[in-house]
């Protein structure tokens, strides 16, 4: 492969957004049949690159040529005729309307006056039974699990020409697994390999690490939007790549006798969490949090468990297993769940969601939706830190003390070590994406809290915030807090948690301890006798 | 041309013909209008109004009122419960009539009133008048799903209406009276329309240029549009009305007789219907206000133009406001200034208890001509009741948030089936 000449080549790429310079004189060449990665932390500008080669944002400076032509910067359709395709990050689809409609949005076929929708299904149907066969393209889109929409998104980039020719030269998968379960994952980075056999270019932006040594064969490291270096993938280690994104060297755990069943990254996740070595928490007294036969309606099938004080207990299991459906049935955001659920004596289930907060259960959501169920982006720093605990510092009638809040909220910042220029005139959207999840747990470590509900707590950040947030999450149960985590990241879930309980099909299939947690152990527990887990 | 990739045809059985009738948005609407017909029916066949048609009596027929005795009286010098029997004497030939078939005789015209019952839901001049008073929003309801499936809103629809109604007035009262309708339709529809397309066009212009919500834009053209429709007759005639069309555009064409009713209006409404469906569910164009309403970045990164689509949509939504100004000067031979007063909330309510939804991405023509029709059974409904008018609004408001209750119950019902 090293011997073919580039066919896209984006040279001295300068972007800049507001006074952020976003790209700064960025050069990379990608060959034809290559799984080319963009790699660096957050706001490193990986997915800024990958749309400006797509022309969704216009460079200020630099130029994009494909095949020797030169791109019409910020011009969605000279590169979209360039055969360059973009799967969008946030699933830029239409979920109203039909699998077959969103896959021929852009040129929509016609018969006369009208849209030929025969034609259209016919189309959709070619492009997307050649991924996954069982899809219905007739269906609603918003209908279909999100692996099966992202399989579509990238299934709409394969058009042909009439001779069978693919039209696509080049595909900018942008975080294309950062919403899919691990199975869901595999698959499309099974589809990627097999699309860059066909000779397309693919443009893999991820901040996976585990993905760029499965599917990629070269990567790109970006850090503050200048280029670092562009490495062989077969040729460069773990460390290394880390160390070129975030410019410093973490040191690599020594292969640890005791823990040789674990992944290297399992065990630098370790060190950084600071657990390695460290044995498991002891369970001491009585259960803090009692679940007993949580049952809802096609989500949860009779779950029970017990969580100690001072514990993480981690919940594994594929996308759709139930594990954020036992979240939202134990913080009271399901009204049909039924069974029990105790923190202390006290029954909560079906009291509502201010029961669950009094008890003393504190929910940190998803970046995925940190946008929805998480933060207030049109308020200060100060009030989504206090929101769940205003009421409870106010004076009479609800009146606000400033004072009192003011030395909550930085006695929080402080201890969360979250960057923010002022306490109430900076909104959420301001910080970064690792300081808004920072943000986000931090309203829960209030002296009420005893049991913390944590949902993907890193996704979508970068590693060094990643850090951070382990080290929190570990000192907090150090302090006695009993953390109930789901995390697709197997790494992060062996690293961080004492006991892990895997979940599949909205039952508890069993739990792991100490030597059985690894990787293998989940996932077989995740898959036991599952014909029809796959997520659809 | 070859095959390349025989894709494997998925096997989708269709539900039963039933199932999928019933599985469409419209048929609990049809549903509800149904139901309400039939109660309607019901209760007007029970209770009929006592209505009086005038027999026709051949020239030169004398009256006579005969007790129950045979006696003849003269008009006037006999109560009304002693007549026994009313007969029409011509020449030699005599009819009688039973009192009991008799509504009344008025003497000083000579007309003798047969009594008859009139189911007052199921009669053909009902059914038509509730039709007509639905058709003049419907037509722009039709405009109106298109905006709301964009995930906008238009509330200046009654403004240019208004406004529309107002100009093409000026023009119609313009022309000679004896004007034939060839010339006085073409003349009011062109100018009516290009008012409506113009506001419309200057909705979507300046809510997609300047990047403001057109909830704000509309607003303000809703009062901007309004204030000239009562400036401009006011500063030109000193008056609020403007009247005297040509015959030929009123009763010649838009409130033509057809079998003793005048169904003008509703044609146009069922015609733009149809046409708005096709628009909507069969071309490209109809496609991508889905795609826009469904998700607008989305739409963008598909290549569709935006902002266009939106602008054509507020035009066409202007244009029909436009349209339905012109049936209703044709039909009411006159344009006061309250015209289409309030009609974006009757508009909108038909819109939504058709099915669409507020956030964009969903709504149907059909829903929304049905939505207006259910609208004005309920007003039929309170009329038959003898119902004071002013109970309306509460009805009409409940209606809605029920509507719009059970139609996301539904939509719930289905995703989670799905």
């Amino acid at each position: 492969m090293s011997d073919q000449t580039p066919n896209l080549i984006a040279s001295n790429i300068s972007k800049r957004f507001g006074i952020t310079q976003a790209l700064d004189d960025v050069s990379v060449s990608f060959l034809p049949g290559e799984v080319h990665a963009l790699m660096g932390e957050n706001g490193a500008g990986k997915s800024t690159l990958g749309k400006v080669i797509a022309g969704l944002h216009a460079q200020n400076s630099g130029s994009v040529t494909i095949n020797g032509r030169t791109l019409e910067p910020g011009s969605l359709d000279d590169a979209f005729h360039a055969g360059i395709r973009i799967v969008h990050q946030e699933l830029a689809q239409c979920p109203n309307l039909s699998v077959a409609e969103n896959l021929c949005l852009h040129d929509l076929p016609t018969k006369g006056m009208t849209v030929d929708f025969h034609e259209m299904e016919r189309r959709a149907a070619a492009l997307v039974h050649q991924l996954d066969p069982d899809i219905d393209v007739t269906k609603p889109l918003g209908y279909l699990s999100p692996g099966r929409r992202q399989i579509c998104q990238i299934a709409a980039s394969l058009d042909k020409e009439e001779q069978g020719n693919m039209i696509a030269k080049v595909i900018v998968l942008d975080e294309p697994t950062s919403s899919l379960s691990i199975s869901e994952a595999s698959i499309l980075m099974g589809i990627t390999r097999d699309l860059a056999a066909q000779g397309l270019t693919i443009i893999y932006v991820s901040h996976r690490m585990s993905e760029i040594f499965t599917c990629c064969d070269r990567v790109t490291i970006l850090r503050d939007g200048k280029f670092v270096a562009t490495n062989i993938v077969s040729e460069i280690d773990e460390p290394t790549l880390v160390e070129q994104m975030i410019g410093r060297r973490i040191a690599t755990p020594e292969a640890g006798a005791h823990s040789s069943n674990q992944s290297a990254e399992t065990m630098a996740l370790k060190v950084e969490a600071g657990t390695i070595g460290e044995s498991p928490h002891e369970q001491r007294g009585d259960p803090i949090l009692k679940i007993r036969d949580l049952s809802s309606p096609g989500k949860l099938d009779q779950c029970s468990l017990d969580l100690y004080p001072g514990e993480v207990l981690g919940i594994g299991g594929l996308v759709g297993a139930g594990r954020s459906e036992l979240f939202d049935a134990v913080f009271n955001i399901d009204k049909r769940a039924k069974g029990s659920v105790r923190v202390g004596e006290k029954e909560i289930l079906g009291k509502g969601i201010r029961a669950a907060i009094e008890a003393g259960i504190g929910l940190g959501y998803v970046p995925e939706d940190r946008r929805i169920q998480g933060l207030f982006f049109n308020l200060g720093i100060d009030e989504n830190i206090l929101a769940p605990i205003m009421k409870r510092i106010s004076g009479f009638a609800g009146i606000r003390k400033q004072s009192d809040e003011i030395d909550t909220v930085k006695q929080r910042i402080n201890r969360f070590q979250i960057k923010t220029a002022s306490l109430t005139q900076t909104t959420p959207g301001e910080l970064s994406g690792g300081n808004q999840q920072k943000l986000l747990i931090a309203r829960w470590m209030t002296d009420q809290t005893k049991v913390l509900l944590l949902d993907e707590p890193t996704r979508g950040i970068d590693v060094g915030t990643k850090s951070e947030i382990y080290k929190l999450i570990r000192e907090a149960a150090d302090q006695g807090l009993a953390i109930l985590l789901v995390s697709s990241e197997m790494p992060e879930l062996l690293a961080l948690s004492d006991r892990i309980l895997v979940m599949g099909e909205g039952q508890i299939k069993g739990e792991l301890k100490d030597s059985d947690m690894t990787q293998t152990n989940i996932l077989t527990l995740a898959t036991k006798e599952t014909a029809r887990t796959t997520a659809g | 041309m070859t095959q390349a990739n025989p894709a494997p045809q998925s096997a989708s059985t269709k539900p039963p013909l039933i199932k999928r009738l019933l599985a469409h948005q419209e048929s609990g609407l049809i549903l509800v209008i149904i139901l309400m017909s039939l109660g309607l029916t019901l209760y007007g066949a029970v209770r009929p109004v006592e209505t009086k048609t005038a027999i026709e009596l051949p020239e030169n027929a004398q009256v006579l009122l005969l007790d129950d005795q045979g006696t003849v009286h003269e008009s006037g010098t006999i109560a009304r419960t002693k007549i026994h029997t009313y007969r029409v004497q011509t020449g030699e030939d005599s009819k009688d009539y039973p009192a009991s078939e008799i509504k009344n005789y008025d003497s000083s015209t000579g007309i003798l009133y047969r009594a008859t019952k009139l189911n007052p839901f199921l009669n053909k001049s009902n059914l038509v008048l509730v039709s007509k008073d639905a058709s003049f929003f419907a037509i722009i309801a039709v405009g109106m799903t298109g905006v709301i499936i964009l995930a906008g809103i238009d509330l200046s629809v009654g403004s240019i209406y208004g406004l529309s109604a107002i100009v093409g007035a000026m023009a119609l009262q313009a022309l000679p009276p004896e004007t034939g309708w060839i010339v006085a339709v073409p003349v009011a529809l062109l100018v009516c329309i290009t008012v409506g397309t113009l506001c419309g066009l200057a909705n979507g212009s300046m809510s997609v240029g300047l990047g403001v919500h057109p909830f704000v834009i509309t607003l303000g053209m809703m009062a901007i549009l309004r204030g000239l429709t009562v400036v401009i007759p006011q500063e030109l005639y000193g008056t609020q009305s403007i009247g005297g069309f040509p015959t030929s555009f009123t009763t010649g064409f838009f409130k033509a007789e057809f079998y003793g009713v005048y169904p003008v209006p509703v044609i146009i409404m069922i015609l733009c219907g149809i046409a708005g469906w096709f628009v909507l569910s069969k071309t490209v164009f109809g496609r991508r206000v889905f795609a826009i309403g469904g998700n607008e970045v989305a739409a963008k990164y598909a290549g569709i133009p935006v902002g266009k689509v939106k602008i054509l949509v507020y035009t066409i939504t202007g244009a029909l406001c436009g349209l339905s100004a012109c049936a209703y000067l044709g039909y009411y031979g006159a344009a006061e200034t309250n015209a289409g007063n309030a009609y974006e909330l009757q508009v909108i309510a038909a819109t939504v208890i058709g099915g669409a939804s507020l956030m964009g991405g969903r709504g149907t023509i059909i829903g929304a001509v049905l939505g207006a029709i259910i609208i004005q059974l309920i007003n039929n409904t309170l009329i038959i009741f003898k119902v004071d008018t002013s109970y309306n609004q509460i009805v009409m408001g409940a209606a809605i948030i029920i509507a719009v209750v059970i139609d996301q119950t539904k939509q719930r019902i289905q995703a989670r089936k799905a």
